[in-house]
């Protein structure tokens, strides 16, 4: 690798080196300052931006960095600079700054100010992780990435120490994810023994050869699946998400029902449709390399993965762990919509992705809102918060109404593409569990609105009043999701010009 | 069978009965004295490959260094020591069952699969060649587990620390 290719490589990664820098600067102003810390979380937000804003520069502009591979005719690196890249960047930046934000009014971030610095600090460590997973196209990479962002949210959701529970959260994730990722890295190992690469291009190439042995192949992706799934938390890889988003810091749930999830759809949209598919058809639908069924795989994880979290959600009385299956079931809606295989499946996964952070940020919020003043997740103490506090009560409702899809929200124009594209290909008996689904979850969301609006307080119950800041906070997630309810074509058209893959 | 067959059979031998004897033991610090033939096991694997610089720093990072500390650590915390680790079983016919199907399933690929191979050479040092690489093709890997180095730091030094009373 001469100088000047080493030069263009870097340009390609300056959003990943500004947020290093800003990683090393957190860290060092965390040492300086003795007790006053309050300067950090707004630095990490001013990193999240400036970073933000080089990735919106360079959305249109498209290249590989660090050159590894190469077959006679094209060369290919490890790092794959394109929109959709960009576009997953940006949603992850944004969600970061939220929670940033969130945690600036969070009273159980607040218990921690001493430590204040080291959260931040890992928390970038994340964010790195993920900005560097979406971009990977190499599996050495890919793993390393993903330890990087595993390392980091284990430490993070047993981060407060307050209650066994955070610590039972930090060991189970972590027990849970290690052995996801030995799973994955062992996948790895087997696909590199079949094709003598890691790079996903020259394993597509290779896998269009004659001599690829089926079986093994099989083998190995569903490992590879483990380490993806884990992530995702799809069914049978979600045994962790319920007790760790019940015991983990509530900013830190939120983060890890959006954030996280994102990256991991990110790496499984790429490594399908750089490593298996052989072309593109004129109408959108991939062709796949005849070697592996993923829309089988897809289409049994995705039912498995709406039904149980739907079902498991109905019983649930603590919201966090309501919310955490429903996250579950929402991955099942968009791993339904990667199962079609198709650019349009690709554009209602994006266009739900953003739909989904902001409606679930928005729930979690005021669920941590509540907590703060009450001190209690429990469904019962939302009795009657409806009339006590109706600023809180009406957002929920339409962070609520906007989880189940229905009009007028956003939620309801993501599950319109989504089911769009499930029904453009053909997928008839899938589209109609979908809906059951949908069905089912209104009953779970609405209870939480019987609660608040048609249950009698008891004298128990405490008024909660949400301060001016979370105000702000929370109408910058609710307004756009009765917004984009309306007028949603803009967001249609932005996520269909950021689904170029490089390559492809 | 040549004599290549046997030494790698002998250090794989090692390296299992070990690391059974490690996950079963109940003493925590004879544990920990099995690892220490596991680990050497693997180095040995390695020389076997070719690998003579992952060998040697698998002996001197692993055996050399993380081990002793493993072992002052328990020492030293003399409460460990005393402590038998619960190792029973639980769930074994379901466990057995997919393990088997997985065993199975793994040394039928192991088997049967056509594998991309290379003639071996006659080994040169790698840590030359190694040494390059991590620094033109994979720096950006190898500059990514630097920051991973440092988050497992912030993050070990966080979990372990006491929490401060206000």
């Amino acid at each position: 690798m001469d100088l000047t290719s080493l030069n263009n490589s870097l340009r390609l990664i300056t959003p990943e080196i500004i947020l290093s820098i800003f990683l090393v600067i957190v860290v060092v102003v965390d040492l300086i300052l003795k007790s006053n810390k309050k300067v950090i979380p707004y630095l990490a937000v001013l990193g999240f931006a400036v970073t933000g804003i080089v990735v919106i520069s360079s959305l249109d502009s498209s290249g590989f960095a660090f050159i590894t591979a190469s077959t006679s005719s094209k060369q290919f690196g490890m790092f794959a600079h394109d929109p959709l890249g960009g576009f997953f960047k940006l949603l992850i930046l944004s969600v970061s700054i939220f929670i940033v934000l969130f945690t600036i009014t969070s009273s159980e971030i607040k218990q921690i100010h001493l430590r204040s610095g080291e959260f931040y600090a890992l928390m970038y460590g994340m964010v790195l992780g993920m900005m560097v997973l979406v971009s990977a196209v190499d599996l050495i990479l890919i793993y390393v990435a993903l330890e990087l962002l595993s390392l980091s949210s284990y430490v993070l959701a047993g981060f407060t120490k307050l209650r066994d529970r955070n610590s039972e959260a930090a060991l189970k994730y972590m027990i849970y994810g290690v052995v996801s990722s030995g799973l994955m890295l062992f996948g790895i190992s087997i696909v590199y023994g079949l094709t003598g690469t890691t790079n996903l291009y020259l394993i597509n190439s290779l896998l269009q050869g004659p001599q690829i042995n089926i079986l093994t192949l099989l083998f190995a992706v569903l490992l590879i699946m483990a380490g993806v799934g884990f992530k995702i938390s799809a069914v049978p890889f979600h045994f962790w998400t319920p007790d760790v988003y019940e015991g983990a810091p509530i900013t830190i749930t939120a983060y890890l029902s959006v954030a996280s999830k994102a990256a991991g759809f990110a790496l499984l949209i790429r490594v399908i449709q750089i490593g298996f598919v052989s072309f593109v058809g004129s109408d959108g639908f991939w062709n796949l390399i005849p070697v592996f069924d993923w829309k089988a795989l897809l289409v049994l994880l995705s039912v498995l993965t709406m039904t149980l979290g739907n079902l498991s959600a109905l019983w649930q009385n603590n919201l966090k762990r309501m919310l955490a299956y429903s996250s579950i079931a929402h991955a099942g809606y968009l791993i339904l919509a990667l199962a079609t295989l198709s650019t349009q499946g690709v554009v209602a996964v994006l266009i739900y992705f953003i739909f989904y952070a902001l409606m679930n940020l928005g729930a979690f919020y005021i669920v941590m809102i509540i907590a703060d003043r009450t001190g209690s997740e429990d469904i019962d103490d939302y009795d009657g918060l409806g009339y006590t506090s109706s600023f809180l009560g009406v957002s929920l409702i339409i962070l609520l109404v906007s989880l189940v899809g229905l009009p007028p929200t956003a939620g309801f124009i993501g599950k319109l593409y989504l089911f769009i594209a499930v029904l453009d290909a053909e997928m008839y008996v899938v589209a109609v569990i979908a809906v059951l689904n949908t069905v089912v979850s209104l009953y779970y969301y609405l209870r939480v609105l019987k609660h608040m609006y048609l249950t009698k307080a008891s004298d128990s119950t405490q008024s909660v009043r949400a301060s001016g800041g979370e105000k702000i906070i929370l109408l910058l997630l609710v307004v756009p999701t009765l917004l984009f309810g309306i007028y949603f074509q803009p967001i249609v058209d932005f996520t269909k010009s950021c689904i170029t893959v490089l390559g492809v | 069978m040549d004599l290549y067959d046997i030494i790698f059979y002998l250090f794989a031998l090692l390296t299992l009965v070990s690391a059974y004897f490690v996950v079963t033991n109940k003493n925590i610090v004879h544990s920990a004295f099995f690892l220490l033939f596991t680990l050497f096991g693997i180095a040995g694997l390695y020389v076997l490959l070719g690998a003579d610089f992952l060998a040697v720093v698998q002996i001197m990072v692993y055996v050399g260094g993380i081990l002793i500390l493993l072992l002052f650590g328990v020492m030293i915390t003399n409460k460990i020591t005393n402590v038998s680790i619960k190792t029973g079983t639980i769930h074994i016919i379901p466990a057995a069952i997919v393990i088997g199907l997985f065993a199975g399933a793994l040394a039928s690929i192991m088997v049967k699969t056509q594998w991309q191979t290379e003639s071996a050479k006659i080994p040169f040092t790698t840590s030359y060649a190694l040494g390059k690489s991590l620094i033109t093709e994979y720096v950006l890997i190898f500059e990514i587990l630097g920051i991973l180095l440092l988050i497992a730091l912030i993050g070990a030094a966080s979990i372990a620390r006491r929490e401060e009373k206000e």
